[in-house]
């Protein structure tokens, strides 16, 4: 009893390039995640989900809110705007801080975080993006995955702060269905069992065939 | 139309078999697709295998499958053991895979989720987490999912006697755990799946060391030791008795044994989990250390009636099985060696469904409970109690032809109870080996005018020992405070003692 929460975070990129398809096969992606997951009676009991926007502005859609009470609003562009990827990193730190439960008298604390940023370009806040690499870092998220979506996407930046990176080729509603069937596979893991490897390197499931894994 | 593409894969003694191009399912290793006859399912693994994992399912779906499935009686494992039956290759791609029978119909969802299946369950596996905590029972699933105490009680016999012949033949199982044993609360079925993975100890070592929530402690302990360390400790077959336990307990009280309130990292979450579960596990209900209770106060609201366990002890699921929590949960946690056989829970489970009572209260969610051996019976998940006279049928056996001895198992009575051979004779077990006739009903319970009455339909010796009159089939005689009546005369005759309680 006692169920620790899985704090899952999503940061979606909704700069101008994002327009038109792209967005529209992210907002199918995620429909189809939000249902997958419900579907899985581990996810359903200690997912706690939370999704974030990025342009000029970081909108934060919904904090950490317990799967069965998501409401996933439609995302949409604005016509054309930077990508302030240091921004919303510099929000998931500070929500990192002041939502993560520590274990303490009052019950036994949170999972580790888990992490999904998912870009189509390249950070335009190179600045405040930098500080924040290494605020990132220092979190105890028990996995950070950066998307890099379509040819434009710089891996290089992503790596700097992600544990692992994924990259589409295209950004089509098959690659983001496919990236975000792999994202809800990711956070089921947990439940899956463990090898006997003293490795642990072998949490995540395999990405499908439309992902490359660039680390 | 959409063309199901076909594709085709082989085993080594040329059976062919097609299945459809679309993948239904993958797991940790293998990708599923379903055969085109609607029997089977084949599971190709993603990676190659290495000569041992071959030689293992090879032997799998060779000489195990043979010793277990071909032999009297086999049939009966197929309900409960998926086994894998071929070893095939992709005539495209050469991928190994391996051949099972796809779940029987009832494993899969009918209604699905409450509010006509809003999760879009329906026609989905009825994976044992749904039914393991209460938020997922009692919120998310349908009603008529749910089923009831004594569903689970069957389908823990079920799974223990699965268990049971896995560890007769010498396997383990390595993997049990709610994702791992599909479970049909609806019509009391349990399934244990993946069983490719199987353990023979000293023979082919476990892949996995488990599913979170059913590791054993000693395994999580030494998690990080080298694996061929010897003080490392792999999956065996006293690892699959502890997740067994696990499972028991998960199913009829909906909490898990380990997780209570006890904290041993307050900083590293991973380490506290890793030391709650491992070297410092300790049992929530542990008689003199309290210091892992569940702490009341941050259940949420659908946990806190099963996260109580002063109302909802272990004890209320009888004295049999009580004795085998404490066995696994107190003594065995730490001691492998201690911990109960997957045959002792079967037959402590059997035991005590005849000490359950139907609730009085027709609404009640559960539906059974165990006679707490009080004058004061009463539902302990909704709080109804007995009314009226309650006979207790105490069993005795003799091992001499002389002297009847308590052979620490008792029969509670209601109406339409019925007395079975196991009851009637000693010798006789209720378990798989029991022929079609040894099923049969023979003789059964009615209250009448206010008198509790058992009607003989096929005991030929039950005599009446208080006036050494036979009770000859067809007729029936009443019951009352301290009657003993022989049911059978021959070697392994039962003699039961009644005692009634009028339940205050």
């Amino acid at each position: 009893m006692s169920v620790r929460r899985l704090p899952v975070y999503i940061a979606i990129d909704t700069s101008g390039s994002m327009r038109g398809e792209p967005i529209e096969s992210v907002n199918v992606g995620l429909q189809a995640m939000l249902q997958a997951m419900r579907q899985d009676p581990y996810a359903l009991e200690s997912v706690y989900l939370s999704v974030f926007t990025y342009d000029i502005e970081v909108k934060e859609l919904f904090s950490l809110t317990p799967l069965e009470d998501v409401q996933m609003p439609i995302i949409s562009c604005p016509q054309s705007g930077p990508t302030h990827l240091g921004e919303v990193l510099k929000r998931i730190v500070e929500r990192f801080d002041g939502d993560i439960k520590a274990s303490n008298t009052e019950g036994k604390g949170d999972w580790r975080p888990m992490l999904f940023v998912m870009t189509d370009g390249v950070p335009s806040d190179i600045q405040l993006f930098n500080t924040m690499v290494p605020e990132i870092k220092r979190r105890a998220f028990a996995s950070v995955i950066a998307c890099a979506a379509g040819p434009k996407a710089k891996t290089e930046y992503l790596k700097k702060f992600a544990n692992q990176v994924v990259s589409l080729d295209t950004t089509d509603s098959a690659a983001f269905a496919a990236f975000f069937k792999w994202v809800s596979s990711s956070i089921a893991a947990g439940s899956a069992s463990s090898g006997v490897s003293t490795e642990k390197a072998d949490v995540l499931p395999p990405p499908p065939d439309k992902i490359q894994i660039v680390l | 139309m959409v063309m199901t593409r076909v594709r085709r894969a082989h085993s080594e003694d040329g059976k062919a078999f097609e299945f459809e191009e679309t993948m239904i399912g993958s797991g940790g290793m293998k990708d599923v697709y379903f055969s085109m006859d609607g029997q089977n399912a084949v599971a190709f693994y993603r990676a190659a295998l290495d000569a041992t994992a071959m030689e293992r399912i090879n032997i799998l779906t060779g000489r195990y499958k043979e010793r277990i499935f071909e032999q009297d009686g086999g049939d009966y494992w197929k309900n409960l053991l998926c086994w894998p039956t071929h070893v095939v290759k992709d005539e495209q791609d050469g991928r190994v895979g391996i051949v099972m029978p796809k779940y029987q119909t009832h494993f899969f969802f009918e209604h699905g989720s409450f509010n006509n299946d809003v999760l879009g369950i329906c026609g989905k596996e009825k994976e044992g987490k749904w039914y393991a905590s209460p938020r997922n029972r009692f919120k998310f699933l349908a009603t008529n999912e749910r089923g009831n105490w004594l569903s689970y009680l069957r389908i823990c016999i079920l799974i223990a006697r699965a268990a049971k012949r896995l560890h007769a033949a010498g396997l383990a199982h390595s993997d049990l755990s709610y994702k791992n044993v599909l479970v049909d609360p609806v019509g009391g079925n349990a399934c244990i799946i993946d069983i490719d993975g199987l353990v023979v100890p000293g023979r082919f070592p476990p892949d996995v060391i488990g599913t979170p929530d059913f590791i054993a402690p000693e395994v999580i302990k030494t998690q990080n030791l080298q694996r061929d360390d010897p003080k490392r400790f792999l999956p065996s077959i006293d690892t699959d008795r502890y997740a067994l336990a696990v499972l028991i307990y998960i199913y009829m009280f909906l909490r898990h044994p380990l997780k209570g309130k006890k904290i041993h990292d307050i900083d590293d979450v991973d380490r506290d989990e890793q030391l709650s579960m491992g070297e410092k596990a300790l049992f929530v209900e542990h008689h003199s250390d309290s210091s892992n209770r569940i702490d009341k106060k941050i259940l949420r609201p659908e946990e806190t009636f099963w996260g109580d366990t002063n109302k909802l002890p272990y004890t209320i699921a009888g004295p049999y099985l009580a004795k085998l929590f404490e066995q696994a949960f107190i003594d065995g946690l730490h001691f492998p060696e201690a911990r109960p056989s997957a045959d002792e829970w079967e037959q402590a489970l059997i035991k005590t469904v005849d000490l359950v009572q139907p609730c009085a209260n027709k609404s009640c969610e559960q539906g059974w409970y165990v006679f707490d051996n009080s004058t004061r019976p009463k539902c302990p998940f909704c709080g109804t109690p007995h009314k009226g006279k309650l006979p207790i049928l105490n069993l005795y056996s003799s091992r001499d032809g002389a002297d009847f001895m308590p052979d620490n198992h008792r029969l509670m009575v209601y109406t339409n109870q019925a007395l079975f051979p196991w009851h009637v004779n000693r010798l006789i077990v209720p378990n798989e080996r029991m022929t079609d006739a040894q099923k049969e009903r023979v003789g059964y319970f009615v209250l009448h005018d206010q008198r509790w009455l058992l009607v003989n339909e096929n005991m030929l010796g039950l005599t009446d020992m208080t006036t050494k009159q036979a009770i000859t089939i067809g007729e029936h005689i009443e019951l009352k405070d301290g009657s003993q009546l022989l049911l059978s005369k021959e070697n392994g005759g039962r003699l039961v003692v009644v005692q009634m309680v009028t339940a205050r």
